[in-house]
């Protein structure tokens, strides 16, 4: 059970997912030790984010142009 | 011979350096344009095109060196390697600057093109099968502008002039360094009204209003386009753009209203075959001909022949009534806002005397004229 991997280490996995590069390493500890459904879960909490966040970048870009 | 393969392109490099002056003559590029909007596009165009080449160099640079310098030739081994994250993750990372880099200015020119508040002239443009209408909304001005290049060019019979395509019968005239807004729209399928000196290309949609801006800097004609596929005639319906100062704006508006009301004038006088005839023929050529045919004998399956049809040699009244009302769900479209009541008699007197039709009457003007009265006031109410 310690051998599965932490919160941290999910997260940046998905991220690097996000990003496009994965290291062969992470890669396999994350396919030999991990769990689907932790994968599946915080990927969608941050495509959430991304959603979030590209809204919060055109506000921020259309408050800038004073509209 | 990879020496003589150097020189060559190495002297084409040279020659194609040494004559950017007449790189000016050539029209592959964009144009700078005549408005602050068109010139940022074109700014932007230029930067993102440097950009592209400074990669293009590198990336070819280094792949075309790798190749030379370890060719087989020289023993050169091949690297057995699965990945590298870092390298990955640069190659990854260099792109995203580059895009946000360019995004920025981008992002800049895009809101301001959006911005289309405080116009101090509106015009509406809306995209017909196959012409343009206008209108001045706070000027009570509105006509069509339609293809003026003379049938035979187009089939080839005549040579080709200078604007082949690129002329209509009625420029949209419009004062410079007026802040304009068009509102965009249309009366039958997607349209586009695209103006390149301009940098305006917008879509005109049935049931839809777009809107788009400008400030034109230079007096001048700019001529474009219809963008959107539209059907048959999609590359007969141009758009011609006549830049004027503002005096001259003013004078042009007060001749254009005077001629409408000369034209409704002259639709209360008596005129005869003849003159109606020779009116129609105008007319049918210039707002017909596309889907019947100069010949009248239209396109079977599309286009119903005028020439002997139950229509045109049967009652004047259903005659009159599908010209000016159109019929709906199909490619005829009521011509009541098209056309004057001179040129609506005028087309339908020939319709029935022309080609072998002989009904020898004439529709006149002042009958249209009453006919149109009542259904413009309801629809102004
Ligand atoms: C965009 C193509 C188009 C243009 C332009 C056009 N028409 Fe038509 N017209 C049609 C079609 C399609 C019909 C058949 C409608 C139907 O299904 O009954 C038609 C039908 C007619 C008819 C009835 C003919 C018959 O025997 O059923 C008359 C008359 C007519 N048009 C006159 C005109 C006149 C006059 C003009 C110019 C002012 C004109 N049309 C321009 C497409 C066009
Ligand atoms: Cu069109």
């Amino acid at each position: 059970m310690s051998d599965q991997p932490n919160f941290w280490q999910t997260l940046l996995s998905v991220l690097s997912s996000f990003f496009g590069v994965q290291s062969e390493r992470n890669r396999e500890r994350d396919f030999r030790h991990g769990r689907p459904i932790h994968y599946i879960l915080t990927g969608l909490l941050m495509a959430t984010l991304f959603v979030l966040g590209v809204i919060l970048l055109v506000r921020w870009a259309l408050s800038l142009a004073g509209i | 011979m990879v020496r003589t393969i150097i020189t060559t392109i190495g002297s084409g490099l040279g020659l194609t350096l040494y004559s950017t002056a007449t790189l000016a003559d050539w029209t592959v590029n964009l144009t700078p344009g005549v408005t602050d909007v068109s010139r940022s596009v074109f700014d932007l165009h230029m930067t993102i095109f440097w950009i592209c080449v400074a990669i293009a160099l590198v990336v070819f640079g280094v792949m075309f060196w790798s190749i030379f310098h370890h060719r087989k030739s020289r023993g050169a081994q091949a690297h057995h390697f699965h990945e590298n994250t870092l390298v990955e993750v640069i190659w990854t990372l260099i792109p995203i600057v580059i895009l946000v880099a360019m995004a920025i200015p981008a992002t800049a020119t895009l809101v301001d093109m959006y911005d289309t508040d405080e116009a101090e002239l509106d015009i509406q443009i809306t995209g017909y099968q196959w012409k343009w209408r206008y209108d001045y909304l706070d000027h009570d001005l509105t006509f069509f502008s339609n293809l003026s290049t003379p049938r035979e060019q187009i089939s080839n019979e005549a040579d080709k002039q200078e604007h082949y395509l690129l002329e209509v019968d009625r420029h949209l005239v419009l004062p410079v360094d007026t802040r304009i807004r068009f509102l965009l729209t249309s009366n039958d399928v997607i349209h586009s009204w695209w103006v390149p000196a301009l940098a305006v290309k917008k879509d005109a949609i049935p049931g839809f209003i777009n809107d788009a801006w400008t400030v034109i800097n230079e007096p001048g004609i700019y001529r474009g386009q219809c963008a959107e596929l539209c059907g048959k005639d999609h590359g007969f319906m141009p758009v011609v753009v006549e830049a004027v100062s503002r005096a001259e704006f003013q004078q042009w508006l007060a001749d254009a209203r005077a001629a409408e009301q000369a034209e409704a004038a002259a639709a209360e006088r008596v005129w005869t075959l003849d003159e109606l005839m020779q009116q129609g023929e105008q007319v049918y050529l210039r707002a017909c001909a596309a889907c019947h045919l100069p010949n009248g004998e239209g396109v079977p399956g599309a286009f119903p022949a005028l020439k002997g049809s139950a229509i045109t040699l049967g009652d004047v009244g259903a005659h009159i009534d599908i010209v000016l009302n159109g019929k709906s769900g199909t490619a005829m479209q009521a011509f009541r806002d098209q056309l004057s009541a001179t040129e609506l008699a005028a087309v339908i007197t020939y319709e029935r005397n022309a080609w072998g039709n002989s009904l020898g009457e004439a529709v006149s003007p002042a009958q249209i004229a009453r006919l149109l009265q009542p259904a413009t006031g309801e629809a102004e109410q």
